[in-house]
């Protein structure tokens, strides 16, 4: 199922979620999400990401939503080929994959927020457009691969 | 399978193992090395071998863990390693020297481009990732299916499509970028330059019209010049052709200037 990203608001938090199916098998759904270096060359919402994607450590994204900001994120869970969280102290990027015959079902969901977040709310860009470039990004690499030649 | 068998199978691709490990190692010293010892594992192990793939594709495989062994301690090159060698080179009497002198004397001592393109790739891809680098030596030249790599690499065949798709996108990136006979505005121009010196009477625009990557620059898509490149690579045997031992001095230099210039960026 492909669904467009949607964003859910309360007072003290704000999440946006956007899930998709991809025909490739979640290894290569994986090892995009995980191989760092690469992410600028297949996702056009990351400008880069130093260090390396792993259970602990933290690494530094650049991303087209503010591009003069670098996030310093911790990652949080590491289950390959299942779940990968990376975060900081206001909020959480979530990836699930789900094997669905020989393809994925992939989920991503980012939910920021805390006591001050009524104050900064409005500073923050929405997410909605930066998700579905970054699913249709990931779904366009992956399935290529997957019927890349054998 | 018996020993016997390994024996009198393992010269049929002897020379691929060799030139597949000197373009993974850029040493041919290590590349020896490793086909001797592949050879002594495998005897060592045959009793092991169950037929689940073909005796090829095992050796390939106990060659591949012995390279990664020697390899993973030692640093990835830079994609500009050319450009880094070249420099070294100019101040090098003694490179130069040697290598007019094999120029000169050696049957194995010519200089022609398409070896050059095929050197080329050989320390370029030195910049990919072990893996990938493993991958697009299996699949673009050796000609290994997907699923045989899989079981060299002890892989998924997932994965190894995905390293295939980044290497060779980061070859072809890098190969867009840099080289000259595929992109006019190309930075690097080594190939011509060092056809003018080892072949001062020739003319390296007839050369290169010769050469079908080079011929088909503007009307081919990246990816079937990438593929014009690799058939390059597939029709050379590093050891054995009428350039080898100018090239295998010059890759030989490389290696030397590389393991110099990754020691002092410590």
């Amino acid at each position: 199922m492909n669904q467009q990203a949607t964003t859910t608001r309360k007072t003290f938090s704000r999440k946006t979620s956007v899930q998709t199916s991809i025909a490739a098998d979640p290894v290569i759904v994986w090892a995009l999400l995980t191989h760092a270096a690469e992410y600028p060359r297949w996702n056009s919402t990351v400008i880069s990401i130093q260090g390396e994607i792993k259970a602990g450590a933290t690494i530094e994204l650049k991303s087209t939503l503010d591009a003069k900001r670098t996030f310093k994120l911790k990652v949080k869970e590491f289950v390959p080929e299942k779940r990968l969280v990376w975060g900081d102290a206001q909020g959480s990027r979530v990836y699930s994959l789900e094997k669905s015959g020989s393809g994925t079902q992939f989920s991503m969901s980012e939910r920021i927020g805390g006591p001050l977040f009524p104050l900064f709310a409005g500073m923050i860009p929405s997410f909605d457009e930066s998700f579905d470039r970054f699913t249709a990004d990931l779904k366009k690499e992956a399935e290529t691969i997957q019927r890349s030649k054998k | 399978m018996t020993s016997d068998d390994l024996s009198s199978q393992f010269p049929t691709y002897q020379h691929q193992l060799k030139s597949f490990l000197l373009r993974l190692t850029a040493s041919a010293q290590d590349a020896e090395d490793i086909v001797q010892e592949t050879y002594l594992k495998a005897q060592a192990k045959i009793d092991s071998f169950r037929g689940e793939s073909s005796l090829k594709t095992w050796v390939f495989s106990i060659a591949s863990n012995l390279a990664k062994d020697l390899l993973r301690s030692q640093k990835r090159w830079p994609e500009s390693v050319t450009d880094i060698c070249k420099e070294e080179a100019l101040g090098d009497r003694k490179f130069f020297q040697e290598a007019i002198h094999i120029r000169q004397t050696s049957p194995q001592g010519n200089f022609e481009i398409r070896e050059h393109i095929a050197f080329c790739f050989t320390c370029i891809s030195k910049s990919l990732p072990l893996e990938g680098h493993l991958v697009i030596l299996l699949k673009e030249i050796y000609d290994f299916k997907v699923k045989e790599i899989a079981q060299i690499l002890q892989l998924s065949e997932a994965m190894v499509k995905y390293h295939l798709h980044v290497s060779r996108n980061k070859m072809m990136d890098i190969f867009d970028q840099r080289c000259s006979l595929i992109n006019k505005q190309g930075i690097c121009h080594q190939c011509t330059e060092l056809n003018g010196i080892f072949n001062p009477k020739q003319k390296a625009q007839e050369e290169l019209v010769k050469i079908e990557m080079a011929r088909e620059a503007e009307n081919r898509s990246r990816d079937e010049l990438f593929d014009l490149r690799m058939r390059i690579l597939q029709e050379l045997d590093p050891f054995e052709s009428g350039a080898a031992k100018l090239q295998l001095h010059h890759l030989e230099h490389n290696r030397q200037v590389m393991k110099k210039y990754l020691s002092e960026s410590d």
